[in-house]
């Protein structure tokens, strides 16, 4: 039973070894779409080392909602560079391309997110990393991909603009309201972990022929093979797609209402039972039977859509979001309130799963996370650390990894190629730091 | 071939030439997949996670067997404003792509039987079931594990298979997960000073159009499922795997829990600006909206200085990032940036930013600028026609259809498309003389019972 399967999951998962134990991963990425897949890889167990430009390191480090730092700590660094190894690399230096170079002969996996060519022209490309380490699997995650007009034009990107360039955003809004930008970089963040899934692909592949590749992905094209619909629709209608607010077009009645104190709930019941259900809930069994709303096609149409919606709407507003819950539950359909980052927080179901957890960090002190979100019965994933300050595992990587001498480390420091922190917020440790805390020594 | 002559070869060929011709989708059906060796079934009701998810591994090869129930899967009438298409909904015509179809009443003992022989010759198992149906039915994991130990047995679900919430009556929608994610709240128009809801319907917490957090829930599960091959690789070990569609997208989320767990703040909507990045917001221009991203200073004193304002907002004296992301500093710098984005038309911002690049005072720094398009100026753009996402599948059942493709392009074993979508029972005459070896009787047997 499911219920053996996951007995005491949460407290025993430290007692297991995760999935992609062995796998090394070596990192020059910034910001949100390069370093989130090789963290999605390290929570299943991968090795990541992450390489920045020292002395201020990744992007990522200065983005502080409203300017506000956590333990000089920049939130949304923390939570996008899960589980990884800190060399601060400055990949100008022939002397630092020349570690790449080495890392990469002893890595299973390179991840990138320049614009096309630049990792070439510093002499780590794809092309010279293959003549080291031909199983090499190499990705490459931008805007625009590898080639093609906006590529050659060498456009920069961000999650905003693929959000507006691929109509996700249009499609995002209410009717004759301006295209709305998702506050989640969620361009960036998908975009990382369909690029981990070829990166996972290709591995298979690799343990079955031996042979490594070049992956690309360009998170606009990612984002649209997520608008499923809208592509045929406009190809078979010769129509442009319309957005429509919180209703899904295709499925009813589906859509977020207001509720007596103003809060929102979210409201799903297309199945013919779970319709029953809310119809009964509200008093109107007869509903059901209406025969603008008896099937789910008809229902669908606009004006039923439009009428039914209406009706719910009425409903739930003289409702408490919590009522509307019990209801759902009670009669079978779906219904949530529209949490707020507090009430994911502290939600206890989240917390007994442990996907909600707390995280204790010699570096950073404790703090709440997200765990990754497939739990495996047998090789759990599991979020151990974060953010480090800008080249913190230096020692521990030309050490561990490379076996390089304490007089080699010194001139690799003098010439540049290797560097620490700025004494500037998001890159230096955090104030009360003990100068011991969360340092790894090299037999570790 | 010697390495200087290599070196020599690289040289005369430039990289998106060199790369182009190896990993252009036009090419894909020529280079081998990478996981033709897999089978998965994908039992997956009322679910486009679940459907996403075995696409995802149709796409790079894996044999998938789609079980419906005789009469399909609700999920194909789930269709936007209720339009078919050779009779079936949209979302599932984009989404049974390299499936083999097959129908099976797990609901009678006999089709629970059939599977069972099926789970024998199969790598992975996707359901999305409430969690204990399953099991009430005698084909949970703990009782297939005993038919094959290697089996990876993988549910996405609404609340998960464990918790005080997986026992839960209400099924899993993608609505309902955008709702439970905590981004649906902090995303939308903020309420103008001094109006209500009943002015401004519009005004509210706001999800995302596309089916997002099923898109991601099935993505995840499709990236644990590889995980959990590959440790199976070393171990000879199954598993089963747990995801729930309103975590998997709340994964993506950023910033928000620390901030939460940190000060108290709750993120709230703070429309087309960002609470956690500057330059980073849409604006509004003579013909529409573009997107401006700056996440580097060098990038926001370059934008100032592409429209002309580098000395009147003393460009040359900003120090830091961080102080224009407060929000006071937000509002006033935003209020400025449309002052002078609306002067230009979207097309007029996106190339002053491209001759910045090459000839401004910061270049080659320069900001991102992004046209806001509708799908249908996403879908007629040249450079993503030309990269081939949009390339028309030829589907033997539903003739030439676009559903996009090739979301990433590989050298050696990339994804492809072969067909979109078939009927319900489409491949039964196919599938279960190959797997289970029976004839024409037992088909027409077992048809006219209603198992199949």
């Amino acid at each position: 039973m499911a219920k053996e399967t996951w007995k005491n999951y949460k407290e025993n998962k430290s007692f297991k070894p995760p999935p992609l134990k062995g796998i090394r991963v070596l990192e020059a990425c910034t910001i949100l779409l390069g370093p989130a897949g090789p963290a999605f890889l390290g929570a299943m167990g991968a090795e990541v080392i992450k390489c920045e430009l020292p002395p201020r390191g990744d992007t990522v480090r200065q983005m502080a909602p409203f300017g506000h730092f956590f333990r000089d700590q920049a939130p949304a660094a923390v939570h996008i560079n899960t589980n990884k190894y800190w060399l601060g690399l400055d990949l100008h230096k022939p002397e630092a391309q020349k570690i790449f170079c080495e890392l990469a002969a002893k890595s299973d996996i390179v991840e990138d997110n320049m614009r096309p060519g630049t990792m070439e022209k510093w002499n780590i490309g794809y092309r010279q990393l293959k003549e080291i380490n031909p199983g090499i699997i190499y990705i490459a995650k931008n805007g625009f991909g590898q080639w093609g007009q906006y590529a050659e034009e060498n456009r920069p990107s961000n999650d905003g603009a693929a959000q507006a360039l691929s109509g996700y955003a249009w499609m995002s809004s209410f009717p004759s309201r301006p295209p709305l930008k998702s506050r989640l970089y969620v361009c960036d963040t998908y975009g990382a972990l369909m690029g981990e899934l070829a990166v996972l692909a290709a591995l298979h592949f690799r343990s079955r022929t031996g042979k490594g590749q070049f992956i690309e992905l360009s998170q606009t094209e990612n984002i649209m093979r997520t608008m499923s619909w809208i592509w045929p629709y406009q190809q078979i209608t010769g129509k442009v797609a319309r957005p429509t607010g919180n209703r899904d077009v295709s499925i009813c009645p589906a859509d977020t209402f207001r509720c007596a104190d103003d809060a929102f709930v979210a409201i799903a019941a297309p199945a013919p039972a779970e319709f029953k259900g809310l119809c009964t809930a509200m008093g109107k069994p007869e509903l059901a039977e209406d025969p603008r709303f008896k099937d789910h096609v008809t229902r669908l149409e606009e004006k039923n859509a439009t009428a039914i919606l209406k009706i719910i709407a009425d409903w739930v507003r003289t409702r408490k979001p919590e009522e509307v819950e019990d209801l759902a539950e009670n009669y079978g359909f779906a219904a949530s309130r529209v949490y707020t980052s507090k009430d994911v927080v502290e939600d206890a179901h989240f917390r007994d799963r442990g996907f909600m957890t707390k995280i204790d960090d010699p570096f950073l002190g404790p703090y709440d996370e997200y765990e990754f979100p497939v739990m495996m019965s047998q090789s759990p994933p599991k979020v151990k650390w974060s953010v480090r300050a800008v080249g913190f595992d230096n020692e521990y990587v030309m050490k561990h990894f490379l076996d390089t001498s304490e007089d080699d480390i010194k001139k690799l420091y003098q010439c540049g190629a290797l560097g620490k922190w700025a004494d500037v917020q998001g890159c230096r440790p955090p104030p009360n730091w003990d100068g011991k805390a969360g340092v790894l020594m090299a037999k570790d | 071939m010697k390495k200087a002559a290599r070196i020599s070869k690289m040289k005369q060929q430039s990289w998106p030439d060199w790369i182009r011709e190896r990993d252009d989708p036009r090419i894909a059906h020529t280079k081998p997949e990478a996981l033709d060796d897999i089978t998965v079934l994908d039992l997956s009701s009322k679910s486009f996670a679940g459907c996403l998810c075995s696409s995802l591994l149709a796409e790079f090869g894996a044999e998938v067997l789609r079980i419906e129930p005789p009469e399909g899967d609700f999920l194909r009438i789930c269709t936007p404003y209720g339009m078919l298409y050779k009779g079936e909904g949209l979302n599932y015509l984009t989404e049974g792509r390299n499936k083999f179809h097959i129908t099976l009443d797990l609901s009678k003992p006999q089709g629970r039987e059939i599977l069972q022989d099926l789970v024998a010759q199969v790598d992975v198992l996707i359901e999305t079931y409430r969690p204990g149906t399953m099991d009430e039915w005698g084909i949970g994991y703990e009782q297939l594990k005993e038919i094959n130990p290697g089996l990876i047995f993988a549910s996405i679900t609404g609340y998960g298979q464990f918790g005080p919430m997986s026992q839960s009556r209400m099924p899993d929608y993608d609505n309902i997960a955008q709702a439970r994610s905590g981004i649906q709240s902090g995303t939308g128009e903020v309420m103008p000073e001094g109006k209500s809801y009943n002015e401004c319907p519009w005004a509210v917490p706001t999800k995302a159009g596309p089916w997002i957090a099923w898109s991601v829930a099935g993505t995840f599960m499709a990236v644990g499922i590889l995980a959990a091959l590959y440790w199976r690789g070393i171990t000879g070990e199954g598993q089963a795997l747990d995801a729930a569609s309103g975590e998997a997208y709340a994964r993506l989320d950023d910033y928000a829990a620390l901030w939460y767990y940190d000060t108290g703040i709750i993120g709230e909507r703070f429309g087309n600006l960002d609470v956690c990045a500057f330059l980073y917001c849409f604006a509004p221009t003579k013909d529409g909206a573009v997107f401006l991203g700056g996440l580097r200073l060098e990038m926001w004193q370059a934008f100032a200085d592409m429209v002309g304002k580098w000395d009147e907002w003393d460009a040359a004296s900003w120090t830091s990032l961080s102080f224009f992301m407060q929000k006071d500093e937000q509002l006033k710098w935003s209020a400025l940036i449309f002052g002078e984005t609306r002067k230009y038309t979207n097309e007029e911002l996106v190339r002053m930013s491209i001759e910045y690049a090459k000839k401004g005072r910061l270049a080659p720094i320069t900001p991102v600028v992004a046209p806001v398009c509708s799908p249908e100026e996403a879908m007629k753009d040249a450079n993503w026609l030309d990269r081939g996402i949009f390339i028309p599948t030829q589907d033997p059942v539903y003739g030439e259809l676009i559903a996009a493709q090739a979301q990433h392009k590989m050298t050696e074993s990339p994804i492809r498309t072969k067909w979109v979508c078939r009927p319900v029972g489409y491949d039964n005459e196919h599938i279960y003389p190959k797997y289970l070896g029976w004839g024409p009787s037992k088909l027409k047997e077992l048809k006219q019972k209603g198992i199949i």
